[in-house]
Parts: structure tokens; C-alpha cells; sequence
């Protein structure tokens, strides 16, 4: 099949009214939960997934990827109106977009930011469309040994790439592969970190653990903080950019967009690389660098649109590899093998109807991302005014549904009280939980193509460094590593990844 | 005479005198510890024929060893205070989500929402009883119900087996 067979079929998939529906609901929702305060795309997915658990497979992966990107839109919506990032990527938002929006330019650092992601949505998607068929043909090569070195660079990117210390973070890596190991071992059937009762035999359900730690947890951390949270919010005027505007939006978006498109291909947090590289370039190029920090616009357009057509093309490891490369990925991986669908370099083959559905809906999503989220700004602002007593108990609501209807089950509902007071302590001792959520999803993975690839090779490790691709991966890990140590590097980090909820 | 008006957060700004990095540390090894004497009981088998006690056993002596050394990092290094938390909230928004576990298939959706709702919403220290508020919880839940089992179909009783039980 080729591209334009697979597109075609994508749009005959995505447009029936059923799935076109979906698809705008889930945009929707996930904006309306989105812009909420304090909560980011991964928490905002798990907590609506159980709307798609009833729905067929491609209906309910559309409305995911709506709901994915609703959240992520409504978290700069959040950033720029009250300084409030939900995620890590959108800190760089907050900087310029909030001092635009406290010098009454709101509505137009809002366009900049929807313009500039729909421009960046558009061409990330095509990237898709080209690069997934390329990369899903080039993975049907890997073996066992190049998968556990991709693996391997996924979880160190994500461990170099948070918020404290990478010790912290390697710590966090090995508990979520431990977390990962509950339950019956695939290989020879033995119960393992079961505790004798029948329900973790199946393990520990993703979607459970990320809802505790992200949703409940963020509850509990910050009830804690009830009386610092100041809810300013900005007005919104003017929706529409100057002429000025469009001049010095123009270039930032097309860089933007094409750092994003490159960085969300790396596995690990390649959203957040994307949008701090992009901040930096624009202030380097810019012939007014002494503006980025004061309200400008570049600073806006430039890493919205690297953000947007990261999280683009994040989904290419994870459809063609089955590998997710942020947290967000994983939950998505995980809400598709409960809907019985293993991503890989078959799913082309095997479900291209699934597959081009998706990726037609994705553009879809952002088109009607413009059209929503722009008209409709004045009602995300009310939302967002909401205060927080009322909001919470709702959030709570939300997290125990979730956690209930995915197996019908009170221990699940238990087992998300618990994760959700992990997730507080790990706010409390000051660690990241990112890179627990995607060991989660990565470490079952890893111990699988380990044991493969020494299955393969008699037990000679050197397998890892032999193979030309392995040895390139894990080389890039390294100096990854290697590159968080220098003291330079160090400080921007430190700068860059403020601790953010 | 008894400061009756100290604003709570004034209260809690202290910081308990023990280190994030102690707690984070102690946590990693007891974790790490634990599952490894698990593992132990697991089939170890060989490089070439990993059993399922293998990758365990790496991992969680890994994680000891990085808990060891945050430990020993929040010795020499004068790294953050653990904050003094409020444990009142905490568990109250413990309690109402097991409460909502415990009744849901007992109750029904819509009743147990409005249960966890109204505990929940206690947790804050704004919380002051209200009709409106009240008539809100219960239209939510009932909104709950709506779109959850009837809409989307989840297999989640709207009235539960107490309820059942009377014939309702």
C-alpha cells in the first residue's frame, strides 16, 4: 500500500460521522480538563480514558489522540493566561506568553500559540505520513539487541531530561522497572512480587498507577499548598495578531517546527528538548534578544510550534517501534493494549485502516483545534477561574472512575489511593516521577529483548557493542550521560527544568 | 492567649530537620532490599537462559546501591529539607476514594460519587457546608451516571446490589 492508497483510506476512516464526533469530543474534553490548573497531559489522559474503553478500536484511538492534543493545547492556554505550566514543556510558554498577557497582549500570545501549533500539527503530520512507512520497514531489521540499546536510550533521555538530580532519577528508572515486574512472567509463568493475592497476577495496571501518581497525587500535593495558590488570571482582549505580529511570528513557527519535528523522533522527552531548543534559538537569532523574557511573541510562536510538532511526531517510535518515548507515549501505548492493540512495526501491515485513521485524525484534531480553541478562549478562561475547592473533589471523582473501569474492580480503586499517596511522597522527597511511568512501560520491554538477545548470542553480552546500531544507541546514551556531568551543561539544565507540577 | 487566627500556612512552613535525600534513599534500599531477597526465591538461571529471578536480582540490587548513594549524597551534601506536610487533607481524600471503591458496586454510581464528592470536598480549608454546592455534587453525580453507564456503556451498576436488595 502506498502513502496515498494509506492517506485516502485514513480519511475514509477518520471523516465517518462516528469517528469525526469522537474526535471533536475528545479535542473537547481534553482542552476543557487541560487548561484546568496543575494538570498535564498525563494526567488529563488517564483520567479520560475511560471514556474510549467503551468505544470500537479506531473510534477510541481518534478520540485519544484528541484528547492528547486538546491537553496539550489547553496547557499553554493555562501558561500563558495564568503562569501555571501542566507540564515541563510549557514552563518556556509561561515566560513570554505571561508577561505578554500581563501587558494585556493575551488573546494575542493565545493566536500565536494556536497558530503556530496548527502550522507545526500540519507539518508534523505529513512527517508522519512519510517517515513512519520508512521507519516501520527499517524496524521489521531490528532484533532483540537493537530494541534493549533503543530501550536503554530511551529511559537515560528521559532520566537526563527531568527536573533534579540524575541520580534521583536512576532510582526512580529501577523502581518503575520493579513496579513493571508484578505479576506472571511471561517467559515461565511464575508468579513474581504477587504477595499471594490472584489480583496483581495480572501485574500492575498502567493506567492505575499513572492516575494515582499524576492525578491523585497532584490532588494531595496540592491541597498542601491550598492557601499560596493565587488565582490571577489574565484578561483576555484581541484575538487577532497585528500585521507586526505575523511578521515576527513567521520565522520563529518555521523554525520551531522544524527543531520539533527532528527532536520528537528521539525517544526519551524529545516534547521538552524541543520547546527549551527552540526558546534558545529564537533569542540567539533574534536582533532584540533583550525582549525574550519581556513579552515576546517569538518567544511564544517558536517553542509552541517546536512543542506541537514534537508531540507529532512522537507517535513515530511509538506506532512503528511500539517503543513510547515520553510518559504521555506510554499511557498512550497502554491505552492501546487494553483496547487489544500491540503498536509495532507490523501495525501497518496488519491494521492499516488503524493506523492511517489516526494519523488523518491527528490533522483533523488540530484543524478543529483552531477553530475551537480560539473562539472559545473566554470559556477556558472561566474554567480555569474555577476555584480550586470546587475543582478537586471532581478531579478526585474522575481519578476513582478511571481506576474502577478499567477491570471493574474496588482493588484497582485501592491500588490508586496508594499510588496517588506514592505520588505525594515523591513530590515531597523531591522526585520526578516522569521516568517511573515510562521504566513502567520500558522495563518489561527491556528484561524481554535482554533476555532474547543473550538467548540469541549464548550469553555473550558483546552482543550489545557488535552489532553497528546497538553500538551507536548506547554510544549516544553515554554521552548523554557524559554530557550532564560537565558543569556547562549542567547549569543550563538546572536553569531550564525548574521544578514544575 | 492562643493565636486563634494564625493563618495555617504560617503553621506549616516549617521544615521537619531530616533531608529529602535521607527519606528518598531509606525508601529506595528498603524497596530494593525487599525485592531482592523476593528475587531470591525466583529461578536465577543462566545468561544465555535467563530465569524469571535474573533481571530481578540485577535490578533491585541496582536500586539499593542507588539508594545507598543518595544516602550518602544527603550526608556530605547540603541538599533540601523535607517539608512539613498537612496530614489531614492527605487523608481525607484517601478515605473518600476508598469509600467510592467500597460502595460503587454496592451503591451504584451516582451514590458513591456523591459520597466520595462530599468527603472529599471537606479536605479543603475552605470547605463551608452549602445548599448550592450540595444540589451541584448531586447533579454531578447523576451526570456521572448519564454518560458513563448509559452513554458510553461501561458495565458499572447505576443502583447497586443494597439497593437491589430492596427492591429498588
Amino acid at each position: 500500500m502506498n502513502v496515498f492508497d494509506g492517506i485516502l483510506l485514513g480519511f475514509s476512516t477518520a471523516t465517518t460521522l462516528v469517528n469525526f464526533a469522537y474526535c471533536f469530543v475528545g479535542v473537547l474534553l481534553g482542552t476543557a480538563v487541560g487548561v484546568l490548573p496543575g494538570l498535564g497531559p498525563v494526567a488529563t489522559i488517564s483520567m479520560l480514558l475511560p471514556f474510549t474503553f467503551g468505544l470500537p478500536i479506531d473510534s477510541g484511538l481518534i478520540m485519544l489522540a484528541g484528547i492528547f492534543y486538546g491537553s496539550q493545547y489547553g496547557g499553554s492556554t493555562t501558561a500563558i493566561l495564568m503562569n501555571l505550566p501542566g507540564e515541563a514543556s510549557s514552563v518556556v510558554t509561561t515566560l513570554d506568553g505571561h508577561q505578554m498577557a500581563k501587558q494585556g497582549k493575551a488573546g494575542r500570545a493565545l493566536a500565536a500559540a494556536a497558530i503556530g501549533s496548527f502550522f507545526a500539527g500540519c507539518v508534523g503530520t505529513l512527517f508522519i505520513v512519510i517517515a513512519a512507512p520508512l521507519l516501520a520497514s527499517f524496524a521489521l531489521t531490528f532484533g532483540p539487541t537493537e530494541y534493549f540499546s533503543l530501550i536503554v536510550l530511551g529511559l537515560v533521555t528521559s532520566m537526563v531530561l527531568t527536573s533534579g538530580s540524575l541520580l534521583t532519577a536512576f532510582g526512580m528508572v529501577l523502581f518503575g522497572m520493579l513496579l513493571g515486574m508484578v505479576g506472571t512472567d511471561v517467559n515461565s509463568g511464575a508468579a513474581r512480587y504477587t504477595f499471594g493475592t490472584p489480583h496483581l497476577y495480572d501485574g500492575l495496571d498502567f493506567v492505575v498507577i499513572a492516575t494515582g501518581i499524576f492525578g491523585l497525587g497532584d490532588v494531595l500535593a496540592n491541597l498542601e499548598n491550598e492557601h499560596t495558590r493565587n488565582a490571577t488570571i489574565a484578561k483576555v482582549s484581541s484575538l487577532f495578531p497585528t500585521r507586526e505580529d505575523w511578521k515576527r511570528m513567521f520565522g520563529p513557527i518555521l523554525r520551531g517546527t522544524g527543531i520539533g519535528v527532528i527532536l520528537g523522533v528521539l525517544p526519551g522527552a524529545g516534547v521538552l528538548l524541543a520547546s527549551f531548543s527552540a526558546y534558545a534559538l529564537e533569542k540567539k537569532v533574534s536582533r532584540h534578544p533583550e525582549q525574550f523574557g519581556q513579552g515576546a511573541i517569538e518567544g511564544v510562536a517558536g517553542p509552541e510550534s517546536a512543542n506541537n510538532a514534537a508531540a507529532q511526531t512522537c507517535f513515530i517510535p511509538m506506532l512503528t517501534l511500539g517503543l513510547p518515548g515520553t510518559a504521555t507515549m506510554a499511557l498512550m501505548i497502554g491505552a492501546m493494549i487494553v483496547q487489544g492493540v500491540q503498536p509495532g512495526p507490523e501495525i501497518l501491515q496488519q491494521q492499516p485502516a488503524l493506523f492511517w485513521g489516526l494519523v488523518v485524525s491527528m490533522w483533523i484534531g488540530n484543524v478543529m483545534l483552531l477553530f475551537l480553541n480560539l473562539p472559545l478562549v473566554g470559556v477556558w478562561a472561566r474554567l480555569i477561574s474555577v476555584p480550586y475547592h470546587f475543582l478537586f473533589p471532581i478531579i478526585c471523582a474522575f481519578t476513582a472512575i478511571g481506576a474502577y473501569s478499567i477491570n471493574n474492580s474496588m482493588f484497582d480503586v485501592y491500588l490508586m489511593a496508594f499510588f496517588g499517596l506514592l505520588g505525594y511522597f515523591f513530590r515531597k522527597v523531591g522526585a520526578e516521577p516522569a521516568p517511573l511511568i515510562l521504566a513502567l512501560i520500558l522495563g518489561p520491554m527491556a528484561e524481554e529483548f535482554l533476555r532474547r538477545a543473550l538467548l540469541l548470542s549464548h550469553g555473550d553480552a558483546s552482543v550489545f557493542f557488535t552489532s553497528p546500531l546497538s553500538l551507536g544507541t548506547l554510544i549516544i546514551a553515554a554521552l548523554l550521560v557524559a554530557s550532564i556531568l560537565l558543569p556547562q551543561f549542567r547549569k543550563v539544565r538546572e536553569e531550564g527544568l525548574q521544578e514544575v507540577d | 492567649m492562643l493565636p486563634f487566627h494564625e493563618p495555617a500556612n504560617q503553621r506549616r512552613q516549617g521544615s521537619v530537620n531530616i533531608r529529602q535525600d535521607t527519606i528518598l534513599g531509606s525508601f529506595f534500599i528498603i524497596i530494593g532490599v525487599t525485592a531482592f531477597l523476593m528475587a531470591l526465591q525466583y529461578p536465577f538461571g543462566t545468561t544465555s537462559r535467563m530465569g524469571p529471578g535474573y533481571f530481578p536480582v540485577l535490578i533491585s540490587v541496582l536500586l539499593s546501591f542507588t539508594g545507598l548513594a543518595i544516602l550518602v549524597r544527603g550526608r556530605i551534601r547540603e541538599t533540601a529539607l523535607l517539608e512539613a506536610g498537612r496530614l489531614k487533607p492527605l487523608a481525607i481524600v484517601l478515605v473518600a476514594v476508598v469509600i467510592f471503591g467500597f460502595f460503587i458496586d454496592k451503591l451504584g454510581m451516582p451514590l458513591s460519587i456523591f459520597a466520595l464528592l462530599l468527603v472529599a470536598a471537606t479536605a479543603s480549608v475552605k470547605f463551608a457546608l452549602s445548599w448550592k454546592a450540595t444540589v451541584g455534587a448531586a447533579a454531578f453525580s447523576a451526570l456521572c451516571g448519564l454518560i458513563f453507564v448509559r452513554l458510553l456503556g461501561l458495565p458499572i451498576p447505576m443502583i447497586g446490589t443494597w439497593l437491589q436488595a430492596f427492591g429498588l
